[in-house]
């Protein structure tokens, strides 16, 4: 264990807590992760402060949970999976650190929220690849680390976008830097002869950001990353297109994509749209979700400096040609919400409280990677699940996003419960679980194993953990990065 | 440095007697090496019998395909892939293709085309292997880099089969990234030195919509073959500017306005070699066409998804080339000349006519990353090229560079090279000493690091600037290779 004084030498008595309290919140989340409370949090202030408690850490074979987000979380990541860890909080490491216009790229610290970023790229004429209505508290950084789904599939090329580059303190206490980051040189003398941190892959042949990313904390902690950004367009025309059939909605979306006519593009069932734009809850929540289609799949075209009117109409008779040939009609409004509402809601954070818990209070989310073909029988699988639990199917929500350039898809199910009735918590924990092993029976991929889970998920690939805890020794040989995560 | 016939016998049971051979009159027709033994498995299972032999008698080997470069030390097997050449999926829906290693690009292109579709031709040639990763013409609309993989079959150093992503968890390809942290980052298939040990048997690329005809209408014969008309919706042109910074300016503007299908950021000696059939000819072309342009340049391929959307495309692209003025070169306008480049740069990726038909030989400094960056340090090293031009050592080309944006401008590359004699010594280690001197410039003024370097460069200045990655490196490869079978990295090019 690191002693209090040293703690406190390092980040000051006023960012050392071992209040009861305060562990308490770091103790637990919303997912049915095991409550294990840590010894102290600490909030360091800067590199120096991280690269130190990593040092400290492994002197004392003390484990380490770094958490950037404010709560609530939802997927046990940030929970300690081991008595005796030390929280590191990032989320005081604010700054944004650059926004580069012609270069079309952002860098901040870890602490950085969503809310606190946009307005700052937006004022230089950009915008960021969002995912779909973070939580008010939700970092960038932790969104991108998490590899979390975007919501224009067309500007991801890879899945590790839009990360760009890193600074991560390793589990060894080495520092790396990703990318074009790494060097030559200081970050000041790269910017002094007009580089900026954008290409993502190297130094080397190695792809260094994908080892950090999806790894929940557990190969080191990065001190600030950078990401690419799009233009903010000059117009935008949003639709939507309601059908009971998903398939043709994923026909469409998939055409759209290859064609590169949309930005935002996502797929939500009734109860996921009516929990996002209901706005006098309870009383119209059940009215909006009746008066919604089945299946709602938004959409944007957009224009941007040169003749921008041209550029939308063009894309929108193009568009018009599938939707003809699919028999579908895209319009401008579902359930009495217009689409230029939906748009203005999808493009920020989630207003408070956040949408996931407007329903019911809390809600587990189950979520995987798949390809259209595949999708509708593991939406079957999940229907049997919950119809067996006793869960009211129709009190599921379904997000589709079509990712990288529609190579495949994010599905995820939220299954919303009161958190104070103790038979939908355990209904809903147990549903998970099976939930789970049977999506993964029927070819769903978890390619982020979280909290219960992630042991049944990340066993099915043996080879692969074999690889992987060879690069965890390398990078983190004393295994004091969030120990008992992911499969280390 | 043969095998003993005992060994040799265990490795041609896995193989049969037709795919091995330790012929010393044969196997230097591969490389001037003394290479072990060649063997050729057939598929993944052989792949992975062979590479636990090489384990179990401490033997090193390396893999290639379609064999552009690699390093063999003595005493080396060769695992020659050419048998694993199948196509093993299209998946139209889904947009990506799984390829074994032997798949050459112009056929895998070939086949998509007819879908719609098309895919990332790297800028070694369309007879090079289709999992290369690497950049080429097309990046702009197709990526380039590490970026077009989706889930890998890798059978290790060690002889493991490890299937990335999707594959390994749910026998699907579209994702290779996960579960958790991804191993994609130490999956690379690049130049060597200094790439992933072991073998990578199979791969799923990335794919693209292609706008234009499922076959080019060719008519010609070699050398010459261009089109008997340009297909609809496609439009190929060159602009000069009247300097670095309109181009770049122009450049920028059409990556953010996404229009380009292709930007090429060719100089006019590039033009030149890839529209004429001999030397003799490009000299003439060359220093016509070096009178027309008015300064750097590019050239560009327009390709609408309808009649609409051309129409749009080219209405934006005169507007940005006029901002910056700059001017079309006519001789590309002749749609002889722009069906020429039109076949060239789709189908052929070029590379040859610009590489070795003029001097024999090429040395280059390709850097990926930030293009305006890039270029800066790019107009200093075309400039260091003058007095090898004046002496003679390297085949005049203006003293220019050239180089793309990839991903509608977000990333790009930019590459300088020399052409030359590699018969003329004085010529040749003049443009080592170009390479070296321009490299280092990069690497002080904070430029880049060029990790093509040697051993000892790698270790003591290029290493050490790029937060140590070599030791990081080393490390992993011991970790995946801990018998030494796999020295240098696999080649798989």
């Amino acid at each position: 264990m690191i002693e209090k004084e040293k703690l406190v030498k390092v980040f000051g008595a006023a960012n050392v807590s071992y209040e009861r309290a305060t562990l308490d919140e770091y103790s637990r989340d919303m997912s049915f992760v095991n409550t294990v409370r840590p010894v102290c949090v600490v909030k360091p202030a800067n590199a120096g402060d991280i690269q130190k408690i990593v040092n400290l850490a492994n002197e004392t074979l003390t484990p380490l949970v770094p958490v950037s987000s404010g709560r609530p979380h939802f997927r046990g990541d940030t929970v300690p999976g081991t008595g005796g860890a030390v929280i590191v909080d990032l989320s005081g490491m604010k700054k944004i650190i650059l926004v580069d216009r012609a270069r079309r790229v952002a860098m901040v610290e870890p602490g950085v929220t969503f809310e606190e970023l946009i307005p700052a790229v937006e004022k230089e004429g950009l915008r960021l690849n969002m995912p779909l209505l973070p939580r008010k508290s939700k970092t960038v950084i932790g969104s991108i680390l998490e590899r979390e789904p975007v919501i224009m599939p067309r500007y991801q090329w890879d899945i590790s976008d839009p990360l760009a580059c890193v600074e991560v303190i390793f589990g060894s206490g080495d520092e790396f830097r990703t990318g074009q980051a790494a060097g030559p040189g200081t970050i000041d003398e790269q910017w002094a002869v007009g580089g900026v941190q954008k290409a993502p892959y190297g130094p080397g042949t190695a792809s260094w950001h994908r080892l950090i990313q999806g790894a929940q904390g557990t190969m080191g902690i990065v001190t600030w990353a950078s990401m690419r950004c799009e233009i903010l367009p000059s117009l935008e025309d949003p639709f939507v297109v309601g059908s009971s059939n998903l398939d043709t909605l994923l026909e469409l979306s998939s055409w759209l994509i290859r064609l590169r006519m949309v930005n935002e593009c996502f797929i939500l069932n009734n109860t996921n749209l009516a929990a996002i734009f209901t706005k006098k809850w309870p009383k119209d929540y059940q009215n909006l979700k009746d008066a919604l289609p089945t299946w709602t799949l938004f959409y944007t075209v957009a224009g941007y400096e040169y003749f921008p009117e041209e550029r939308v109409s063009s894309h929108i008779k193009g568009i018009t040609d599938i939707t003809q040939r699919l028999g579908v009609e895209a319009v401008k409004a579902a359930g009495g919400v217009s689409t230029n509402e939906m748009l203005k809601v999808v493009q920020r954070p989630s207003g408070e409280p956040y949408w996931k818990l407007r329903y019911k209070g809390a809600c587990q989310d189950i979520f995987f990677l798949t390809i259209n073909d595949k999708l509708g029988g593991q939406i079957g699988v999940m229907n049997d699940v919950v119809e067996k639990a006793g869960y009211p199917t129709s009190d599921m929500g379904v997000y589709i996003q079509p990712i990288v350039q529609g190579t495949g898809c994010h599905c995820e199910f939220n299954l919303f419960y009161d958190p104070g009735n103790p038979s939908e918590l355990n209904r809903v924990r147990e549903l998970s679980a099976l939930a789970v092993k049977n999506l993964m029976a029927k070819g769903a991929f978890f390619s982020r194993p979280y909290g219960e889970s992630a042991g049944m998920i990340i066993n099915r690939d043996a080879a692969t953990v074999a690889v992987l805890k060879k690069l965890k020794k390398i990078f983190d040989p004393n295994n004091v990065m969030n120990p008992g995560k992911v499969c280390f | 440095m043969a095998l003993s016939k005992e060994v040799y016998k265990e490795f041609e049971d896995v193989v049969g007697e037709e795919n091995i051979c330790d012929d010393p009159a044969i196997m230097p027709s591969y490389y001037s090496t003394e290479f072990a033994a060649v063997i050729l498995p057939k598929d993944t299972a052989e792949v992975q019998a062979i590479v636990k032999l090489c384990n179990k008698h401490k033997l090193q080997f390396r893999p290639i395909c379609t064999g552009w470069t690699g390093v063999f030390p003595k005493g080396i097997i060769l695992l020659d892939l050419r048998r694993m050449n199948h196509i093993i999926e299209i998946n139209e829906k889904n947009m990506y293709a799984v390829v074994e290693p032997y798949v050459i690009s112009a056929e895998l292109q070939a086949e998509l085309m007819k879908r719609g579709l098309n895919f990332c031709i790297k800028g070694a040639g369309t007879n090079c292997s289709a999992l290369l990763r690497g950049h080429g013409h097309m990046d702009q609309t197709t990526s380039g880099d590490d970026r077009n993989h989706l889930a890998i079959e890798w059978v290790t150093p060690e002889g493991d089969i490890v299937k990335s992503g999707s594959l390994g968890s749910s026998d699907e390809w579209y994702c290779g990234d996960g579960p958790g942290p991804s191993i994609r980052s130490i999956l690379t298939s690049a130049v060597p030195p200094g790439v992933t040990p072991g073998v990578f048997t199979k791969a799923a690329m990335k794919l693209y919509h292609w706008p234009g005809p499922a076959r080019f209408p060719i008519v010609g014969k070699s050398p010459k073959y261009t089109l008997s008309e340009i297909p609809p919706n496609m439009m190929a042109r060159y602009f000069s500017f009247p300097s670095v910074e309109k181009m770049w300016q122009a450049e920028l503007k059409i990556g953010e306005s996404e229009i380009a299908y292709e930007l090429m950021g060719f100089n006019a000696a590039m033009v030149a070699c890839n529209i004429t059939t001999c030397n003799e000819e490009e000299e003439e072309v060359f220093g016509r066409i070096s009178k027309e342009v008015q300064g750097p340049g590019f050239f560009i391929i327009i390709a609408g998804n309808s009649p609409e959307d051309f129409e749009f495309k080219k209405k934006v692209l005169q507007k940005i080339i006029s901002d910056a003025d700059g001017r079309s070169l006519k001789s590309v306008e002749n749609p002889e000349t722009e069906g020429i480049l039109l076949c060239q740069c789709i189908r052929i990726s070029a590379s040859i006519r610009e590489t070795f038909r003029a001097g024999g030989a090429f040395n280059s400094i390709p850097v990926m990353g930030q293009r305006d960056l890039t270029i800066k340090w790019a107009i200093g090293a075309g400039k260091a090229k003058e007095p090898l031009i004046k002496k003679g050592f390297i085949v005049d080309d203006g003293g220019a560079f050239f180089g793309w944006g990839v991903e509608q401008g977000h990333l790009g590359k930019t590459e300088i090279f020399c052409k030359f004699d590699p018969l003329n010594a004085e010529a040749k280690a003049a443009v080592e000493g170009w390479q070296k001197e321009q490299s280092k410039r990069a690497l002080k003024e904070r430029y880049f690091a060029n990790t093509l370097a040697s051993d000892d460069e790698v270790e003591h200045e290029i290493g050490p600037s790029l937060s140590n990655y070599h030791l990081w490196w080393r490390k992993l490869r011991a970790a995946i290779d801990p018998n030494g079978v796999t020295p240098g990295g696999g080649a798989l090019v």
